[in-house]
């Protein structure tokens, strides 16, 4: 047995807890769950069956810890790990299943697939099988957390030239982007550049709230990896952040992966209930719009808008009513995609899709399914609160010339949102705001 | 010793066998570790498990089970049987105090729950995807079962066939922890935790429109 296999091996046995052996256990390979997979939805072949994918882990299980199986290997399907099997077994899991959970909800027995794709995740990624542009991403972001003073003044003067954007945006010569000021309420997590600061902090000015900019990025590949020492080393920086500025709640940008580590997994990373709350943008936003706090102009988004539901924020995540209650708030001609909520499509880009060049062509079949939703729906713009599904569906439209617009909810608030004694629409400001940058 | 004493013996034993491995297996299960989940709160995770194990059980609960009504249906219906006729063999002893009547009835059930069962085992030849994810135990475990549902039938039909019911059922108890059918054991498991998770998040139950234009 070769080192790669021997760790491997000791990377899934650690990780036999009572719902990872009751996923590999209770699958009756009914095959009910085919239909729900959107790869299958887009090339109905039988390893794109997500019964068919944990199989694959089930094989090398039944090979290591079921005696029937170790007597007659074929009986059941056995196969025992070799370096050729692991490789196969990471392929997989990091290209042909983006942890979307929609088999688990459609399974009879809720037979937890994607846990079994992070298992085999987390023994590629300790055998150096993971995918070398996710590593370099989790570890970029690590290295930014060890020493923020290497960028913190660059950042800082962005922060600045930003600022006048949003006074100009606002029509407010007071509005600011605070940047890790102590004492207050919110702790907003944006993602890298500008378009996930500047409508939050519009939104943050009209409704005056207390809040401040971390100097992180709330973006954390290690959950892709399924490695725990990176994704908990990446969240350390924002939990740390938040605890020494003594803030109520973390807000996260519009960003599916990142809101579901925080807001889902971090606590456990960490083995403490935090003393903050977690929360998307998205809940903040809704929060606002309940109590009627946002001025809102939905007649600035006149055009036939469509809602995608993040698999992380949506079906693994709960946030499923209120994108939609803060859409019906800002535009006049919303519909929904069918099916959706808990039972709606990955969009393909989801599991770190997005960020491998090399699962491009796998993504753009794997959002076949997406795709004809949003056709069928005759949205000529699809809003998605996940940077990565934002990617991918821009993908998506102009891959399969559909033509569809991609954008964030916080951009149709901005765009919706009455300035104060400026008369003039936040959209009307951005254009011309945009229009003298051109010039 | 009379055959059917032999036969009686030789199924108790199956079945003592049969509690036991179990009882090691679900001891190895219960001591591994269950991650204790400490994000906070959105719903309500024992509003999620209780979902999970009733409404969301029901054939228009999920969309795959609306799609696929009657493999589920099938399905649902053969293991129904399963437990009746579990529960007929605790009760062989006394079968004879049944009325005749009674009996045709459950003879009836039991052979409906077998032919259900056969459905399942000629499915896994005749459907292209089932077929490549189905393994010898696959197929042997399912013709087990019709077979010991096919047993119950005739033995309530003619109760001089209860030796032949005993020796199924001995074959059925011995194999039940050690191949597929082991998966009932975990059923509930897995269920409470799809419950948690989802129930956690408030994603299930649902109360919302899940389809349509809203």
């Amino acid at each position: 047995m070769s080192t790669k296999v021997e760790t491997a091996l000791e990377i899934l046995q650690k990780q036999l807890n009572q719902p990872l052996v009751a996923a590999l256990e209770v699958c009756a390979r009914c095959g009910i769950c085919t239909e729900a997979c959107h790869y299958y939805q887009a090339e109905p072949v039988e390893a794109y069956m997500p019964s068919m994918r944990a199989e694959q882990l089930r094989q090398v299980y039944r090979s290591e810890h079921d005696w029937l199986a170790k007597l007659f290997p074929a009986w059941t399907n056995a196969k025992p790990l070799s370096e050729e099997k692991l490789a196969a077994l990471a392929e997989m899991a990091f290209t042909r299943c983006s942890l979307c959970a929609r088999c688990t909800i459609n399974c009879p027995m809720g037979v937890d697939t994607p846990l079994m794709m992070s298992v085999i995740r987390a023994m590629a990624t300790a055998t150096g099988l993971a995918p070398e542009v996710l590593e370099m991403l989790a570890d970029a972001a690590i290295e930014k957390g060890r020493d923020p003073s290497i960028y913190l003044d660059f950042f800082l003067d962005s922060i600045k030239d930003m600022e006048k954007e949003l006074q100009q945006l606002t029509g407010n010569p007071l509005a600011r982007i605070p940047v890790q000021k102590k004492g207050v309420r919110k702790l907003y997590v944006a993602l890298a550049g500008a378009h996930t600061i500047l409508p939050a902090a519009a939104i943050f000015d009209a409704v005056q709230e207390d809040w401040t900019l971390s100097i992180y990025e709330a973006a954390n590949y290690g959950i892709f990896l399924n490695d725990v020492s990176r994704a908990k080393a990446i969240c350390k920086r924002i939990v740390d952040e938040a605890k020494a500025l003594g803030v109520e709640e973390i807000v996260i940008s519009e960003c599916g992966h990142a809101y579901y580590a925080m807001r889902w997994v971090a606590p456990n990373w960490f083995g403490e209930e935090f003393n903050f709350r977690v929360t998307s943008i998205v809940e903040v936003i809704a929060d606002y719009v309940k109590r009627g706090l946002l001025d809102l102009d939905p007649t600035a988004n006149p055009d036939p808008i469509t809602y995608h539901d993040s698999c992380n924020l949506g079906r693994k995540g709960g946030v499923l009513e209120e994108p939609r209650l803060i859409l019906k708030a800002v535009t006049t001609n919303f519909r929904e995609l069918t099916p959706n909520r808990e039972q709606a499509y990955c969009c393909g880009g989801g599991g770190g899709l997005v960020a491998n060049p090399d699962a491009f062509n796998l993504r753009m079949l794997a959002g076949k399914p997406k795709l004809e939703q949003v056709r069928k729906s005759g949205a000529s713009v699809v809003v998605a609160a996940c940077e990565n599904c934002r990617l991918q569906l821009g993908e998506l439209s102009s891959h399969y010339g559909a033509g569809f617009g991609v954008t964030a909810i916080a951009d149709l608030v901005v765009k919706a949102m009455r300035l104060p004694g400026a008369g003039q629409t936040v959209e009307a400001k951005m254009t011309s705001t945009l229009e003298s940058v051109e010039k | 010793m009379t055959f059917l004493l032999l036969t009686q013996l030789l199924a108790a034993a199956a079945a003592v066998f049969c509690i036991a491995a179990f009882a090691i297996r679900l001891r190895t299960f219960l001591r591994l570790t269950v991650p204790k989940d400490r994000s906070q709160l959105k719903g309500s995770p024992n509003a999620g498990i209780a979902y999970a194990l009733s409404l969301g059980m029901l054939p228009w609960a999920k969309e795959s089970t609306r799609r696929h009504a009657l493999a589920y249906l099938r399905g649902v219906g053969f293991h129904m049987t399963v437990f009746l006729v579990l529960g007929l063999f605790l009760a062989s002893p006394w079968l004879g105090l049944i009325p005749g009547a009674v009996r045709a009835g459950l003879a009836t059930l039991c052979g409906l729950g077998s032919l259900l069962a056969l459905f399942g085992f000629l499915s896994r030849f005749i459907e292209k995807n089932l077929k490549a994810l189905s393994t010898p135990d696959d197929y042997f475990a399912t013709l087990l079962v019709s077979l010991f549902l096919a047993g119950a039938a005739a033995m309530l039909l003619n109760l001089n066939l209860l030796p032949l019911f005993y020796l199924v059922s001995a074959l059925v108890f011995v194999y039940m922890p050690l191949g597929k059918i082991r998966h009932c054991i975990y059923f509930v498991f897995s269920r409470l935790f799809f419950g948690r998770f989802f129930g956690r998040r408030a994603v299930l139950p649902h109360s919302q429109q899940q389809e349509g234009i809203a």
